[in-house]
């Protein structure tokens, strides 16, 4: 949108406030200000563990101790009978965390930068995008360490199955952003938002097969299970990483159906309730 | 959007009888339970703020807008920068917009000088190409020196200002908009900040001040408005409309 006004080319952008923008002119002017989200990404990342004497280690150390304690408490005192379970709990957790993380941190996204919102322009979708990239990019350094557990546990990894977690990923991160966008425009008018998340991230948890696996599930409540689209993409995780078999498409498509709904949801709530932000925070 | 050529368009700004209100509740339930339990309570009454304003800025000139506190003139400036909407009329602006108005955007107090200009150029839209082109000046203008790879932290405020003003007006946006913002650092960079704003504005960049301050506007505008209870009261060249203002509020 906002063009470089050289010398050489005089071209620039007119805009009118006062009339609606399109879609596409908010894409690309989301584009322009890409590097606003490198920045904030690199921020965010960097400056989490800033001052600690372990610095950026922690990015690694902190899924690794959570594994540490799962392992003790599952295989001493919780027995639960599925063999490796710590692994089976590994690969699915730290996809939902990224998940629940998103969401939550979606939903500050705008309220915690209040004081940038009110005074300076930039297209406010910057702020939930930075903040679930963030929290992708950091899975992404987590699953160096899952990587790392999966091997020295014995399992065979599947060449063509681990292909298939770029389109997974893809999937969680659609799905994540388009809760991030709904969650954190409607925080700005409804602060009670922030905690109501805190419950609902909690039983949305229960609500997939994270701690135990699908199959347990009473075939009563699986319909639950299956409208939720966090169910296919756990699975597929621990399909790929776990079980080391390709994950089934059908129900990632139905996952990819649901993530694309949500996503659009998000947009079109975000795009009617951001034009009051300034005056709302 | 539409591309067009800008000797075309002498207008940088056009302000067409645009209205604004805000909300004011009477008693603000901006949580849920006070929401569901107290419709009536969240009843609130239009203030209008401005009352049909229209106005038009040429490329390369400078404006101030001068009135009360109250008045709107704040208002009218977040119209123009996209912060908030109108709710009646159209704003038409050309070119890249930036503003004087927070001075330090997203600094990290623990990231140096030199990555947080990355972080600040960025939120007013800069990529890293036009940034990296840019370091050299906004250092330079800071005259930060070698403390420009410290942390954030340990800046003084008026260096904390300095560079944020440095980032700002090295944006090379086509329109500046400035609010009450010139009262930074010592007043040897206040008197370079203002040469920096003369020299941006012969280089065709069009200007709109906020200010108490009726010396600066002077100094730097070539035209005024005067702006009471949300319309414009009086415009023209600053020193006539600032002596009837004075008088205005003498009497």
């Amino acid at each position: 949108m906002q063009k470089e006004t050289d010398s050489r080319s005089k071209t620039v952008s007119v805009r009118k406030t006062g009339q609606k923008e399109s879609f596409l002119q908010t894409v690309k002017e989301i584009y322009s200000y890409r590097q606003m989200i490198v920045a904030f990404v690199r921020r965010e990342l960097r400056g989490r563990y800033k001052g600690s004497f372990l610095g950026f280690l922690w990015t690694f150390l902190n899924p690794l101790l959570q594994l540490c304690v799962y392992s003790i408490v599952f295989s001493t005192i919780l027995q639960s009978g599925i063999e490796k379970y710590y692994l089976f709990l590994f690969v699915a957790l730290i996809p939902w965390i990224f998940f629940s993380s998103s969401v939550l941190g979606g939903a500050a996204s705008i309220i915690s930068q209040k004081d940038m919102v009110k005074k300076i322009y930039f297209p406010r979708e910057v702020l939930p995008i930075s903040t679930v990239t963030t929290n992708f990019v950091n899975m992404l350094l987590c699953f160096i360490v899952v990587f790392a557990v999966v091997l020295l546990s014995g399992i065979r990894l599947n060449f063509p199955a681990l292909l298939c977690l770029i389109p997974v990923w893809a999937v969680e991160y659609l799905l994540a952003l388009g809760m991030a966008f709904l969650t954190s425009a409607v925080t700005v008018y409804f602060r009670d938002m922030e905690h109501i998340l805190g419950i609902v991230m909690m039983a949305w948890q229960y609500l997939t097969p994270v701690l135990y696996s699908y199959d347990i599930i009473p075939q009563q409540y699986k319909v639950i299970f299956d409208l939720n689209p966090m169910t296919p993409i756990i699975t597929a995780y621990r399909d790929i990483l776990y079980e080391s078999k390709i994950p089934d498409f059908k129900s990632l498509l139905s996952a990819t159906v649901m993530g694309l709904i949500v996503l659009l949801i998000g947009w079109i709530a975000f795009s009617k309730l951001k034009r009051r932000f300034a005056e709302e925070l | 959007m539409e591309v067009i050529n800008c000797d075309d368009n002498v207008y940088s700004i056009e302000v067409e009888n645009v209205y604004k209100h805000y909300r004011i509740y009477k008693d603000k339930g901006s949580q849920l339970k006070e929401k569901l339990l107290f419709w009536s309570r969240n009843k609130y009454t239009e203030n209008a703020v401005l009352k049909g304003i229209s106005l038009k800025v040429k490329k390369g000139e400078a404006v101030g807008f001068v009135g009360h506190n109250g008045c709107g003139k704040s208002t009218l400036l977040k119209l123009l920068s996209r912060i908030s909407y109108p709710d009646k009329g159209i704003i038409t602006t050309r070119g890249r917009i930036s503003g004087l108005i927070e001075l330090g955007a997203g600094f990290h107090p623990d990231m140096t000088g030199r990555e947080n200009i990355y972080t600040n150029a960025s939120i007013y839209g800069l990529c890293k190409k036009e940034i990296d082109k840019r370091l050299d000046k906004i250092i330079e203008f800071s005259g930060l020196g070698e403390f420009i790879d410290a942390p954030v932290r340990t800046y003084s405020s008026g260096m904390y200002m300095r560079l944020g003003f440095s980032v700002a007006i090295n944006v090379d946006a086509d329109i500046l908009l400035i609010d009450e913002i010139l009262a930074v650092g010592d007043s040897e960079f206040q008197a370079k900040c203002l040469n920096e704003l003369k020299e941006v504005k012969s280089r065709g960049t069009t200007i709109v001040i906020v200010s108490h301050s009726l010396n600066q506007i002077e100094e730097i505008c070539e035209k005024s408005y005067w702006i009471q209870n949300g319309e414009i009261c009086m415009e023209g060249d600053p020193r006539e409309v600032h002596r009837a203002y004075l008088e205005a509020t003498v009497h």
